[in-house]
């Protein structure tokens, strides 16, 4: 894991309800703002590999589109079959008017 | 005549017979300030009989077979809110039994029932009992995928399956019909439409309840540990409140609720709050009464003074501080709903498995379920629904909380604690009731002529599609 936290994206780009993802250094990365608590996690979903990209997000929770699997947001706890395992999570902080992860 | 023959003709014919010397439901409302509507004011009870209803429909698992073949195929089922797939793409695994469906909104105002399972080789294209939004429905063993139409769109290898036409290969569909922000699904062709189903009687009540502008705040499933129409029959009167729920009959009519129905599929009773017991009349203070009045949802009021002045009685008084509470929260008028309304606890049965709450501080949802690997087993939910704040966004509807079987209704978030534990008394006896109907040398329970007509009511519709007359 990188010691460091790199910009992600303008804090204008994710206003509340909205995510955005974006590659970091070869992974996939998606911030959600969640009612204006920004949460970091693994783009990929844990089942086959497909991307969260479109997913729904309620409740704190991201559903996979392609086949359904929900993930916790804050814990990347996997909850719904058929993915058993969690995605990754990641430091998530705002510097100005940047919206920066540490993976 | 002879004295013996002038005695019985004095005596009420069956189901005619009322708590002696005390007010009926109607009378209790009829002093209400603000006066009741229409559907509050009115009574629908017929004697049904008084023979035993057979013990085997809670214990026998071919029973339970029967039902799943003839029953749960045949009826309108509750299958979840409009809230939960308010977008285009949103969708909703409905299971029961062996049964599971994916309820999906695929236009802005239509929803579908599809049947989840892969027409390649069976697997569920949802996993049960999950939510979420999709574009289209993608097997994930071999990828065949389906438009949120139903419409096959990709076999993968087509060419492999020349047999395979697409014309032939669209999702199945269960019918499903819309009313008060519920989805209903039926999985017979031949059934009569849920108008028909319900009557226009009821559907003249529920259209004027809003049920569609409220919002689940509060959704617990736990799993019960009895037949599936034990645990419904625990919630269809109040004649054990007395015993099973001492800390509520100070301030509830008890012994003199209604109790109605309406056609085959559904049934009600209302039972008075902030007033006493019969059983414990004279007991009781007013203010009592009032100290004792147990919300469904405290967190609205519960921290109102509740001192009554001189000649307040206490079921004003409570009406009172539920409308001003729920006023505030809710930012809406409601000096024209009847204090029977805000405080009275209504409770509609439509047959097989949903309860409708719909009174104001008693919001509640319930949905029961056969366990479809243990008949002595019951899926139950409760939803609390509340009014969308006028003034805001309408809410998420709340995740579904979890409960295991030691776990007490008051640790779920957001269920009242002294609801809950109301809940936790009536789920202690279905433990005991199912061994014990086990256990009897009786092979029938008896039920009172009026107070127990809601569940001679349902087991009669039960015996009606059991034996496939319905």
């Amino acid at each position: 894991m990188s010691e460091e936290f790199v910009r992600f994206c303008e804090t204008s780009e994710i206003p509340s309800g909205a995510k955005k993802h974006a590659k970091i250094n070869g992974t996939w990365v998606l911030v959600c703002n969640v009612k204006g608590r920004l949460l970091a996690v693994s783009a990929i979903c844990s089942h086959q590999e497909k991307p969260l990209f479109t997913g729904r997000v309620r409740n704190c929770k991201i559903s996979c589109p392609v086949h359904g699997a929900r993930f916790d947001l804050e814990t990347g706890e996997a909850l719904d079959l058929p993915a058993t395992k969690p995605i990754a999570t990641y430091a998530v902080r705002v510097v100005g008017d940047w919206v920066e992860v540490k993976l | 005549m002879s004295e013996q023959m002038v005695e019985k003709s004095r005596e009420p014919a069956p189901g005619d017979a009322r708590y002696p010397g005390e007010p009926s439901t109607q009378e209790i409302i009829a002093r209400d300030r603000v006066p009741a509507p229409d559907w509050v004011r009115s009574e629908s009870y017929e004697f049904l009989g008084d023979e035993d209803i057979s013990i085997d429909r809670y214990t026998d698992p071919e029973f339970a077979q029967k039902e799943f073949d003839n029953l749960w195929t045949r009826t309108w089922q509750f299958a979840c809110r409009e809230e939960i797939i308010p977008e285009v793409g949103d969708y909703y695994v409905y299971d029961i039994g062996r049964h599971s469906f994916i309820i999906a909104r695929v236009a802005e105002d239509e929803v579908r029932a599809y049947y989840n399972a892969c027409l390649h080789r069976g697997t569920m294209l949802r996993a049960p009992g999950t939510d979420g939004c999709a574009n289209e429905f993608k097997c994930s063993f071999h990828g065949w995928t389906w438009n949120l139409d139903g419409s096959l769109k990709q076999a993968l290898c087509d060419w492999d399956f020349p047999h395979v036409k697409a014309e032939q290969f669209a999702l199945p569909e269960a019918r499903v019909e819309l009313l008060a922000g519920f989805v209903f699904i039926n999985m017979d062709r031949n059934a009569p439409s849920l108008e028909e189903y319900l009557g226009a009687e009821f559907l003249s009540h529920i259209s004027q309840w809003g049920l569609e502008d409220r919002y689940t705040y509060c959704h617990v499933s736990k799993s019960l540990p009895a037949n599936w129409k034990l645990s419904m029959a625990a919630f269809m009167e109040a004649y054990h409140v007395l015993d099973t729920h001492p800390q509520v009959a100070p301030s509830n009519a008890d012994a003199n609720s209604q109790y109605d129905f309406y056609g085959e599929h559904v049934d009600r009773f209302i039972s008075s709050l902030g007033v006493v017991s019969p059983h414990l009349k004279g007991q009781y203070t007013e203010q009592d009464i009032i100290d004792q009045f147990t919300l469904g949802d405290s967190s609205v009021a519960g921290d109102v003074p509740r001192k009554l002045g001189e000649g307040e009685t206490a079921r004003q008084r409570m009406a009172d501080i539920i409308r001003e509470a729920f006023e505030t929260q809710s930012n809406t008028d409601l000096s024209g709903v009847s204090d029977s309304e805000l405080l009275d606890c209504f409770s509609y049965t439509l047959f097989p498995n949903t309860f409708l709450f719909p009174g104001i501080s008693l919001p509640m949802v319930y949905r029961f379920r056969p366990d479809p690997d243990n008949h002595r087993r019951t899926i139950y939910e409760v939803f609390f629904l509340r009014p969308v704040p006028k003034d805001g966004e309408r809410p998420d509807p709340a995740e579904t909380v979890y409960l295991n079987d030691d776990q007490s209704f008051t640790e779920a978030e957001g269920m009242d604690p002294g609801f809950g534990a109301i809940l936790d008394q009536d789920t202690e006896n279905l433990i005991l009731q199912q061994a014990g109907l086990e256990a009897s040398a009786k092979q029938g329970i008896t039920l009172g002529n009026y107070q127990e007509i809601r569940i001679r009511h349902f087991e009669q519709a039960v015996d009606k599609y059991v034996e496939g007359a319905a």
